[in-house]
């Protein structure tokens, strides 16, 4: 026999199953339901999606999400026990003294240039590479903008090169759409600290991680052995450094490079903190809208330091 | 009244330890509620990175603004509510910034398309995740919170920082759009679409 009214959709039943339909709307809603099969069917699963999403098994911590909230929130407590401390003016502080937190920016000069990282490609395709000697134990702050006259020890023979980054008026990151021809520009246009890129054929993996980000950081000291290619961030990287290190340290990273992790591609940025030097290793679509964090760790402190 | 070791110290407890410089205390309770937080930040946005950047985000903002926290809610609904809100504001930079990748943005875009055909995803084995992703991300928040972690509507509401009225509609249109899908995930055609229609012969037929 035909209902009082035709099939009321799924939605009105779903309200209705809520509470939703009262009054006149409501009875002839349930009146139908009690003589159609079919929308009782449909009331029915209805009901049972409640009962399907609420077994779903929920999902764990992955153990790199849970790391990286520590350390975030390790560094959050730093730095408001420094700055109830010391009434928050680091800046000043290391625009002032040469300390282990001012020890500048080193990057690891890798053997070969990665195949395939999309963000090497970016880089390259963007802005050139840059062959500057010298590694840096950038007393960068005296000649603030200008692309690196070349440091001291112009590693001898160093066919790729490693560059000295450029200081540090930390100022917030700003996605600046405009292309960056190199620190100065970038400096005149109030841009993130300087850094460059390295490229290098390292394959970073689970099991051995901080030991190689520890070698990593240490080969970034001015020894000559260690080669690279550098290469101007680009728009990307930069904004991702910025995204990755917020809250953390919003200094210019010890180090940037793209390399391998498990065997893909992979961006690995290391910053300068307190109580240790905290490690990203993120996933080449890490930008400033995602940092597509892999795994993160904190490296014991004053490994690089002089 | 401090609470003395060996006791478990209350949430509100923690987080005024927190705000009167406690180091240690915002720590002891974001972690003990870490995994729900997850669970609806991850199911939020549904995507693990955004996911991890939205809990960041909300730790962050937390940690910071909890001094704002006026106790006219459970220390747990305003957790959540940041956590929620920084997940929704992830999706919401997502919807308006062209994409970093192309790819990525195409499959979401799809996904969330209004006029996203059911039937056209009949071949494609969705799980409960994958079907969450169909839905607004105002109702699969609701959903979220009632259906797959058990709040009540009420806290929902505070949650959300809406009505009640509002979650349950939030939740039966969610429901019923969900209902193609989840039908088809348990092999089950009779609920295809809304009752009212003609069921389309390709949504029979396969398991």
């Amino acid at each position: 026999m035909r209902g009082q009214m035709s099939h009321p959709d799924s939605e009105v039943l779903a309200e209705h199953q809520a509470g939703l339909i009262s009054g006149r709307r409501g009875a002839k809603v349930a009146a139908h339901l009690a003589t159609c099969d079919r929308c009782t069917a449909v009331s029915d699963q209805l009901a049972g999606i409640s009962v399907l999403l609420a077994s779903a098994p929920a999902p764990a911590v992955p153990d790199g999400v849970a790391q990286r909230l520590d350390t975030v929130l390790a560094a959050e407590a730093a730095r408001r026990s420094d700055s109830e401390r010391a009434g928050a003016d680091r800046s000043r502080e290391r625009a002032a003294e040469p300390r282990r937190n001012r020890r500048g920016f080193r990057f690891l000069a890798p053997r070969v240039l990665a195949p395939a990282a999309a963000v090497v490609a970016l880089a390259a395709a963007g802005f050139g590479l840059s062959h500057l000697g010298g590694l840096a134990n950038s007393r960068a702050a005296s000649s603030a903008a200008g692309p690196p006259a070349a440091t001291p020890a112009a590693s001898s023979g160093a066919k790729f090169a490693k560059t000295a980054a450029v200081p540090a008026n930390a100022a917030p990151a700003h996605s600046g759409a405009a292309p960056l021809y190199g620190a100065a520009r970038g400096a005149a246009l109030g841009l993130p600290p300087h850094f460059t890129v390295i490229s290098s054929d390292t394959n970073y993996l689970r099991a051995t991680l901080r030991p190689q980000l520890e070698a990593a950081l240490q080969a970034a000291l001015p020894t000559p052995k260690a080669l690279g290619v550098s290469l101007s961030p680009s728009a990307q990287i930069r904004a991702c450094v910025s995204r990755v290190t917020s809250g953390t340290s919003p200094g210019t990273p010890l180090l940037v490079e793209t390399a391998r992790y498990q065997g893909q591609p992979a961006i690995v940025i290391i910053a300068s903190g307190q109580g240790g030097d905290p490690a990203w290793i993120t996933g080449p679509g890490c930008s400033g809208t995602s940092s597509n964090i892999l795994v993160m760790t904190v490296l014991p402190p004053g490994i690089s330091a002089p | 009244m401090p609470a003395t070791d060996g006791e478990r110290p209350s949430d509100a407890e923690l987080l005024r330890r927190h705000v009167a410089g406690d180091g240690e205390a915002f720590g002891e309770l974001f972690r003990r509620h870490r995994d729900r937080l997850w669970a609806v930040a991850l199911r939020t946005v549904c995507d693990p990175e955004e996911a991890a950047d939205a809990l960041q985000d909300a730790m962050v903002s937390a940690f910071r603004r909890a001094a704002d926290f006026r106790g006219d809610s459970a220390v747990t609904t305003w957790l959540h509510r940041i956590v929620v809100n920084a997940a929704l504001d992830r999706l919401r930079r997502r919807a308006v910034r062209p994409a970093v990748s192309a790819a990525d943005e195409q499959a979401f875009e799809a996904l969330v398309a209004q006029d996203f055909d059911p039937a056209r995803a009949v071949d494609v084995r969705l799980d409960v995740d994958a079907a969450l992703r169909i839905l607004p991300p105002q109702q699969r928040a609701a959903l979220v919170l009632v259906d797959m972690l058990g709040y009540s509507v009420n806290d929902t509401a505070a949650i959300l920082n809406t009505t009640t009225g509002t979650i349950k509609s939030r939740c039966a249109r969610a429901r019923a759009r969900l209902l193609p899908y989840v039908a088809h995930l348990r092999g089950d055609v009779a609920g295809n679409r809304s009752a009212g229609e003609s069921v389309s012969p390709a949504q029979g037929g396969d398991a």
